[in-house]
């Protein structure tokens, strides 16, 4: 098994790095071997050796940055998107795919243009919430918190449904892209720490489906999720 | 008329919620509805400080606020740290005359980050210090970079602004200006080589975002940097911790200045170089400074002394949210030879607004609690599955550490006859739930 977390230096403001540190320990705990790759400008990574990639969020500056650089694996990142390999974008860096992210002064940067959605930003008003998601593939919900300054139009298939907290537009109900096992969510930070659920349906797609994964080794976790899913909903009436 | 109704107000508000026990914002906030520009139209003194930052406002500004009222000064300062605009509203009403002229040599105001610009728009800073910029409420704030540039917005071509060197992002407010002074440390004898922390925001250039190296780190992106690509570097310093032995609580400032710490951390000697680069400034003698700052124990319950039952030992607050804090707390606990025990509590994440989030404690440096000075380490509050987990992720034996979910839970389980000193990290948000047990 092979880990590749991507622009790891850069990409990683709200303890994103975490994220990939559960799926290596998903798989050792299950007696799968696995290997993790940090990568970053430098580096030129062939992203078809790869059986889970990752990339986290960062400072709008710093994903602009990074946005310029992945251009050079812009083609071998839509074959692996259309051959089905599983990738997990979290924060602003799922931004990257799309058309067209418009600065808060009004300078548009080109994606990758894997996507036709766009996405504008603001810099007067940082929205961030708590949120409560549902996914379809999913028989729990998930937790985790938004942190951005942008809003995103013209996805055709959300990852999630908003419980609580932010879409991709800011009121909307959907948050997220899902395409094959491209994951692609604004939730920020240790997502597959703070949903255990979540990590064993990725791990799952990682290792090939048929294998049954243990969980023994998450008790904290799922205590953990089990506190902040309570809190979240009594706030959410 | 507008202005003297508004000063009126808030002073009598002021005495009124002194009594009832409320927070000193309030006034400030009638006071702004009455009159909104009332700030621009009171007589200022003239030196106006303010300081602002992630980390060590407070405590800076109540060593400035020592430094100057030892030297005879007359300095009205924002002493309960409601640090937007309400708060110094009140602050400089309150110690206004009717007529509207501010009674004191010199108005001393800590900011909040985001908010200075608010602020300043009204009362322009003659000295503007800003001490560093960390991830900070990040779950508020959005990231360092964004307060960076909601702080720009506060900033003017007139101020005198003193900026932390040794930090590479609020060093840069510097770049391209004339009148700056810098402070920092030179390389000391608990340098490191490379960045220990889980994550470094000294990676890369603020400037032309390409790698920044460093010749010498304090602490996380902390030291002596420079960009080889554009050539941003780290500023020479007005003001320089030339030496420090923590051990035996002292620092040299400027090679001749010698103080006396009573609390030996690394950000202790930020906050005390700062306020002795502000107290220089204003014209007052090092040699004074150094004697004032020397042994000067703040008096803003951030380190409070405490027994479990007969166990002595020492609550350290660190901010929730704040990773630099905690590693800096905990630095003080790791280096105690005599060996101690460690509590950490994560209960709420904040006392002024709710939030579930707790990424941040995967940016805290909770490895080093594997060091030999620490014996045991306990983990409390509602967060407590969080930080066992995240406590799983570090090299420390998992039989070092006991997870309990209620507070006094962990305080029975401390109370016992070991040997061991305490230091208890957490927050002030979760602190009293911690000294009411003691």
């Amino acid at each position: 098994m092979k880990i590749l977390h991507l622009y790891y230096d850069i990409m990683n403001l709200y303890g994103d790095y975490a994220n990939v540190r559960a799926m290596e320990r998903m798989m050792l705990k299950n007696g799968i071997e696995c290997s993790v790759d940090r990568l970053s400008f430098n580096d030129k990574a062939v992203l078809s050796d790869y059986d889970f990639i990752y990339i986290g969020s960062g400072t709008e500056r710093n994903r602009n940055v990074v946005c310029e650089d992945m251009k050079k694996y812009r083609d071998e990142l839509k074959d692996c998107i259309d051959s089905g390999k599983v990738i997990l974008m979290t924060g602003n860096s799922f931004e990257m795919l799309g058309k067209s992210i418009t600065g808060a002064g009004g300078d548009a940067a080109e994606g990758l243009g894997i996507f036709e959605f766009t996405v504008s930003e603001q810099k007067k008003t940082r929205n961030t919430a708590d949120a409560v998601f549902t996914a379809d593939f999913l028989d729990r919900e998930l937790v985790g918190f938004i942190n951005k300054c942008s809003e995103i139009e013209g996805i055709d298939k959300p990852l999630f449904g908003v419980k609580m907290g932010l879409g991709n537009k800011n009121d909307g109900r959907e948050e997220g892209l899902r395409s094959g096992n491209l994951f692609g969510t604004h939730l920020t930070g240790p997502v597959l720490i703070k949903n255990p659920h979540f990590l064993t349906y990725m791990a799952k797609l990682v290792s090939g489906a048929d294998t049954e994964l243990s969980e023994e080794h998450l008790k904290y976790e799922k205590a953990g999720y089990e506190i902040t899913l309570k809190e979240l909903s009594a706030l959410n009436g | 008329m507008k202005r003297l109704l508004a000063i009126v107000v808030c002073k009598i508000l002021r005495v009124v919620g002194k009594i009832v026990g409320k927070g000193s914002s309030l006034p400030g906030k009638f006071a702004l509805k009455i009159c909104p520009d009332v700030l621009s139209r009171v007589k200022l003194p003239e030196y106006i400080i303010a300081v602002t930052g992630s980390n060590g406002k407070t405590s800076t500004v109540e060593m400035i606020a020592h430094v100057l009222t030892q030297n005879g000064k007359r300095v009205a300062w924002n002493k309960e740290g409601s640090n937007q605009i309400e708060g110094v509203t009140t602050m400089v009403l309150c110690n206004a005359t009717l007529s509207g002229r501010v009674k004191s040599d010199i108005l001393l105001i800590e900011s909040d980050e985001r908010f200075a610009k608010y602020t300043f728009k009204y009362i322009s800073p003659t000295h503007y210090v800003m001490t560093n910029l960390y991830r900070d409420q990040l779950t508020r704030n959005g990231h360092p970079e964004w307060v960076y540039d909601a702080l720009s917005e506060s900033i003017n071509d007139n101020m005198q602004l003193i900026l932390n060197a040794d930090d590479p992002l609020i060093s840069h407010f510097g770049y391209g200006r004339n009148n700056v002074v810098y402070f920092g440390a030179d390389k000391l004898s608990t340098d490191i080589k490379e960045n220990k922390s889980v994550y470094n925001d000294g990676a890369y250039c603020p400037h032309c975002k390409k790698p920044l190296v460093y010749s010498t780190r304090h602490y996380n992106h902390i030291g002596h940097y420079e960009c080889k690509s554009c050539g941003y570097k780290r500023q020479d310093t007005a003001h320089a911790v030339t030496d420090v032995d923590l051990e035996n609580g002292r620092m040299t400032i400027d090679g001749k200045y010698n103080i006396t710490l009573a609390l030996r951390s690394l950000y202790n000697i930020y906050n005390l170089l700062a306020a002795f680069t502000v107290g220089s400034a204003v014209g007052i003698d090092g040699e004074k400074i150094a004697s004032d700052l020397s042994d000067y124990v703040m008096k803003n319950g951030r380190v409070v002394n405490f027994n479990v039952g007969k166990r002595p030992g020492t609550l350290l607050v660190a901010k929730h949210e704040n990773s630099i804090s905690y590693d800096l707390s905990m630095s003080v606990a790791c280096a105690d030879k005599r060996g101690c025990d460690v509590l950490i509590i994560v209960d709420a994440v904040s006392r002024k607004y709710f939030t579930s989030d707790v990424s941040w404690l995967w940016d805290i440096d909770f490895e080093m609690l594997g060091c030999e000075n620490v014996h045991e380490i306990v983990l409390a509050g509602t967060y407590c599955n969080d930080l066992a987990v995240r406590f799983s992720y570090t090299d420390i034996p998992q039989e070092k550490i006991r997870v309990f979910s209620g507070i006094e839970d962990a305080y029975n389980y401390l109370n016992s006859d070991r040997d061991e000193y305490i230091y208890t990290v957490t927050c002030f948000s979760d602190k009293g739930k911690f000294l009411s047990l003691v």
